[in-house]
């Protein structure tokens, strides 16, 4: 049985074979931005070639930078957002886009309407949509994850005035508290969407035409896979699938329990992720697209823009750091890099040392600098911006707001155990980074491809989340937006929240080809509320979560 | 734009009962509000973590009978705590402003605290006046108590204090809990016309309040010139409080804000938990923030239909004028006062703990020092909640204290000790920052 990952990079794919525990093969190519899809082909062409029978390919997992840069580009159709803030902050706060209109219609945070739609609103509305021959549409309103009925009566009055459009709802994109961040992530899903139908289409014509039947599963922001069918209406989860990868490549590499920074240093920019107890921090606010905050599951993550190749230059008598412009030196390059640093200082025998030490002298001698000082003052300054950035992580997840006595009571400082290095320069760097904090640090002969490890032996996840109101006699699924209404409302019990919120992902699992995995799911959330009016109860609010976290598929065990 | 720090405690797991207003649920539907709108994603918003206060920092300001432990949970500890947590941020300049959204509240406990009264065991806003006058060398502060209940926790805390000026303005308390906080409240003889109180007719609009504000609190604010003002910002003047009587709105509430500018709020009673907290506290947030809340509304809210009470403008011109003018002739009355009296003044008290039902039986005496605040000792009685009879002896020292009040303090510390009558005696030694408890049953101290 083989198991296939391909990582599309900024600027290399990546793809890994395993069998057995084992890598056996890998490849590596030049990322075309312009036609990911045929990157990806090529890799999988390349691995193909080290499979016997491609009937034995069990599972291929994409992580690709698809949606990342549709949106980096701008590349995108218009969209139209029609927006129902009811009240609040300014509507300005929630514009998003060219194309944003405010609508008449308003529910409060348990349900209910506290005011009603204008149809003849709605329709002016998407007559000017149409006249614009915008195409996709989302609508949002204010506490739509607690009653979607005005979303949905919208979404109706479209498909019947303007069927050639696509129209999107936020209850159903992502059906949890936070207006602003719903508009977001409805909004870059509409952008992404059509696009994002023509690359499953790719890939399955791809797959048929070299016969591979194997279950096709695209890698998420938050680390976990989704197969490639139930991916069609969440493109934006694919989004910093990338990190993801690292982070879940450093994780498969060691496969502890311990706290760890994962640093993935490439030739251009360092990410670095947080690894508590084995697993990955969330992001808390959730995948920030275009500085916007969103739904979107996804690692915390910190992107620095200095790698391997970051060009070292003299301004002023003062050493400078700049963005990478060609390879190390050692490697060919036409540039003093910090690899060539660390070559020089450490004596690493990294490609043609000579080159290193020729061109950091060349540079030295402008300044009348000794090679090694001006080495040694470089990496000082790369060693500060990562440790800063590292601590910084840590604050901020220390710092993390807590709603509940125990939480505060029990909260934790963040004691690092060891560093994770990944990517070409992990080698150089973070030996010395490690010893700078005083910990352990971990490499592997993988490291170079731990990102494609990654991504071929991450898990589906998955995450429901239930709303019951006992008292308006409702509940409300995230993600799905089903809402529904509650049997025996009276003495419904935490208990029976749970067991409701088992049911919903029972469902939610097959849809998404992922059976026997609802086993490990945990709950993350569970609160009750009694609903007391004038010294009495009249009902019950419940928010339980239930999720499968991110992990590693079963037959995976280990790198040998 | 204003850069607001906001501390959201809504205390998910306590409650001093499961049906009592002070529960679980009583900011659930503001998390819901607040994390809707979105709130906390702008860039000028920054969240804080809640931390637990240190038993120090609560001795700072009370006497907690017979020790801290007895009567506090966890989470009075947290919603201290979080005060702290947002007066360092302040001063640190990370932010302009703070709010601290947090339960349990605090401004119906006073000095001595044998258990609950008004929902309240320890006084948040006293501890963080404490802290930042400690820690940050602060010395006028003026506390806004915008509660529809008088916060006479507060007023007792800070009555002999003229640095501290404490404005309340409340229901009148011949129809609401505590039934204090009358004109003639006006602070101890030295500290007399810093303590300003001002009773509101039932059923008081947007309008009222406002008028009070631009036309009393605002001079007096303008005359003080604190260095820090605190908004102890109680939500139950809100018009659908089913606690009190009043008809204020959550517009009512953000423009108050945006007109007293408090440096600190923290959240107070309000137990409207769904019709008025959500947007109420929403409101607080945008004017602090320098956000446009004109779009801000709650549901039940139709403008025009609140009403003034008949007679109020005339009553409100009224005491208006008359603590105008008890304000700005203070420094006369004080200096006849100082020669009216002499060495000590003494006085004896009861406090009623409404939600504990307990009668505490107080003897007070203040010294009169040509010096400075004078210290103040207080002999306290009472039999708690459970069943257990105290009777302590209290001695304060103040902060900015001459020489001979802090020897003659710490020798009455010592003598009384001696003389065996008691069963706890206490020493609030500010200057030095040291908090002595004796138990004379185990006859041993313990130094804070
Ligand atoms: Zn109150
Ligand atoms: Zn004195």
């Amino acid at each position: 049985m083989y198991l296939i990952g391909i990582d599309v990079g900024g600027t290399f794919t990546d793809g890994i074979i395993m069998k057995s525990g084992n890598i056996t093969a890998s490849a590596k190519n030049a990322t075309n931005n312009s036609d990911i899809s045929s990157s990806i082909l090529t890799t999988l062409d390349n691995l193909l070639a080290y499979v016997s029978d491609k009937k034995l390919i069990e599972r291929v997992v994409i992580s690709t930078t698809t949606v990342t840069n549709l949106i980096a580009t701008k590349g995108a159709e218009p969209a139209a957002l029609i927006l129902l803030p009811g009240y609040g902050l300014p509507n300005s706060f929630y514009e998003l886009g060219e194309n944003c209109y405010f609508i008449k219609g308003s529910i409060d945070f348990r349900g209910n309407i506290t005011e009603e739609l204008s149809v003849s609103e709605i329709k002016s509305v998407i007559e000017n949509i149409q006249v614009q021959n915008i195409k996709r549409i989302g609508v949002i309103g204010k506490f739509s994850n607690r009653n979607n009925e005005h979303e949905l009566y919208i979404e109706k009055l479209i498909r019947e005035t303007y069927p050639e459009a696509l129209v999107l709802i936020s209850s159903q994109v992502s059906n949890q508290l936070n207006f602003k961040r719903r508009i977001a992530t409805t909004y870059y899903t509409a952008l992404t969407y059509f696009e994002w139908q023509n690359f499953i289409e790719q890939i399955n014509k791809a797959l048929i035409a070299r016969d591979i039947s194997a279950e096709v599963h695209i890698l998420k922001a938050d680390g976990g896979t989704i197969a490639l069918e139930a991916s069609r209406n969440y493109p934006c989860q694919t989004i910093y699938s990338g990190p993801a990868a690292s982070t879940m490549g450093g994780v498969a590499l060691t496969k502890d329990s311990k706290n760890s920074v994962v640093l993935d240093i490439g030739g251009t920019t360092t990410d670095i992720s947080l690894v508590i107890e084995g697993e990955p921090l969330y992001a808390s606010k959730g995948a920030i697209i275009e500085d916007n905050y969103t739904h979107v599951e996804a690692f915390s993550l910190t992107t620095l823009p200095i790698g391997g190749d970051s060009k070292i230059g003299l301004l002023n008598n003062e050493i400078t750091l700049d963005s990478r412009q060609d390879f190390a030196a050692c490697f060919g390059g036409k540039y003093p890099t910090i690899t060539d640093a660390f070559n020089l200082l450490y004596d690493l025998k990294i490609g043609d040392y000579q080159k290193s030490e020729e061109i950091l002298r060349q540079l030295a001698i402008k300044e009348n600098l000794d090679p090694k000082k001006l080495a040694e003052t470089a990496i000082n300054m790369v060693m500060e911006s990562l440790e800063n950035a590292i601590k910084e992580m840590f604050t901020r997840w220390e710092m993390e707001p807590l709603y509940k006595v125990w939480e505060v009571v029990n909260s934790r400082k963040f004691v690092l155990h060891r560093i994770i290095g990944i990517g070409a320069a992990a080698n150089a760097i973070i030996p010395v980074l490690a010893s700078r904090l005083g910990v352990n640090h971990f490499l592997s002969q993988y490291s170079p491809v731990a990102n494609a490890l990654g991504t071929a032996v991450a898990r589906p996840t998955i995450n429901i989340n239930l709303h019951i109101d006992t008292g308006e006699n409702f509940y409300s699924v995230y993600p799905t937006g089903y809402l529904g209404q509650i049997k025996n409302s009276r003495n419904f019990s935490l208990e029976d929240a749970k067991s409701l919120a088992r049911n919903h992902l029972a469902e939610l699992v097959k849809e998404h080809n992922m059976e026997g995995y609802e086993e490990d799911a945990v709950f993350y959330l569970t609160e009750q509320f009694n609903v007391i009016r004038g010294y009495s109860t009249s009902g019950k609010i419940f928010d339980v979560g239930l999720q499968v976290k991110p992990g590693f598929i079963p037959e995976f065990t280990g790198v040998k | 734009m204003r850069k607001t720090g906001l501390l959201f405690f809504p205390a998910f797991d306590w409650a001093i009962s499961p049906t009592h207003p002070e529960r679980e649920e009583r900011l659930l539907y503001t998390r819901d509000q607040l994390f809707e709108e979105g709130i906390m994603d702008l860039p000028n918003i920054v969240e804080y973590r809640p931390a637990l206060c240190e038993t120090k920092d609560i001795l700072r300001a009370h006497f907690c009978v017979p020790n801290v432990e007895a009567h506090l949970t966890e989470a009075h500890f947290i919603a201290a705590g979080s005060s702290l947590v947002l007066a360092d941020a302040y001063f640190n300049k990370e932010v302009d402003n703070a709010f601290a959204i947090v339960r349990p509240p605090g401004h119906h406990a006073m000095t001595v605290t044998h258990g609950n009264r008004g929902f309240c065991n320890i006084n948040n806003e006293s501890i963080m006046v404490e802290y930042i006058r400690k820690k940050y060398g602060l010395k006028k502060i003026a506390i806004i108590d915008t509660d529809v209940h008088h916060g006479d926790g507060t007023q007792e805390m800070f009555y002999n204090d003229p640095d501290v000026l404490f404005i309340s303005f409340h229901q009148d308390g011949r129809t609401l809990y505590p039934g204090t906080g009358f004109v003639e409240e006006l602070g101890g003889p030295i500290a007399y016309g810093t303590n300003i109180n001002i009773p509101l007719m039932p059923r008081t609009t947007d309008y009222g309040i406002h008028y009070v504000l631009e036309h009393l609190i605002m001079p007096i604010l303008e005359d003080f010139q604190p260095e820090l003002i605190v908004n102890s910002a109680g939500q139950d003047n809100h018009f659908t409080d089913p606690l009190a009587d009043m008809a204020f709105s959550a517009q009512g509430y953000a423009k108050l804000n945006s007109i007293l500018a408090p440096d600190i709020a923290v959240l107070e009673g309000g137990y409207s938990v769904e019709t008025a907290l959500p947007y109420v506290n929403a409101g607080i947030i945008m004017a602090m923030a320098g956000i446009d809340y004109s779009n801000l509304k709650e549901p039940g809210f139709v403008p025009g239909k609140l009403t003034e009470p008949p007679g109020n403008k005339e009553y409100l011109d009224k005491i208006i004028e008359l603590q105008k003018h008890n304000y700005f002739t203070r420094y006369e009355v004080v200096s006849e006062l100082r020669k009216s009296l002499g060495d000590y003044k003494k006085e004896y008290t009861r406090v009623f703990y409404d939600t504990d039902y307990i009668h505490e039986e107080q003897k007070q005496q203040l010294r009169i020092c040509p010096d400075c605040l004078g210290f103040k000792t207080i002999g306290s009685t009472a039999q708690q909640r459970n069943g257990k009879l105290y009777t302590v002896f209290c001695i304060s020292i103040p902060i900015y204290a001459c020489d001979s009040c802090q020897k003659l303090a710490r020798e009455a510390y010592k003598d009384i000790i001696k003389s065996g009558h008691y069963d706890m005696v206490y020493l609030q030694d500010k200057v030095t920052d040291n908090y002595h408890i004796y138990d004379l049953a185990k006859d041993g101290e313990l130094i804070f």
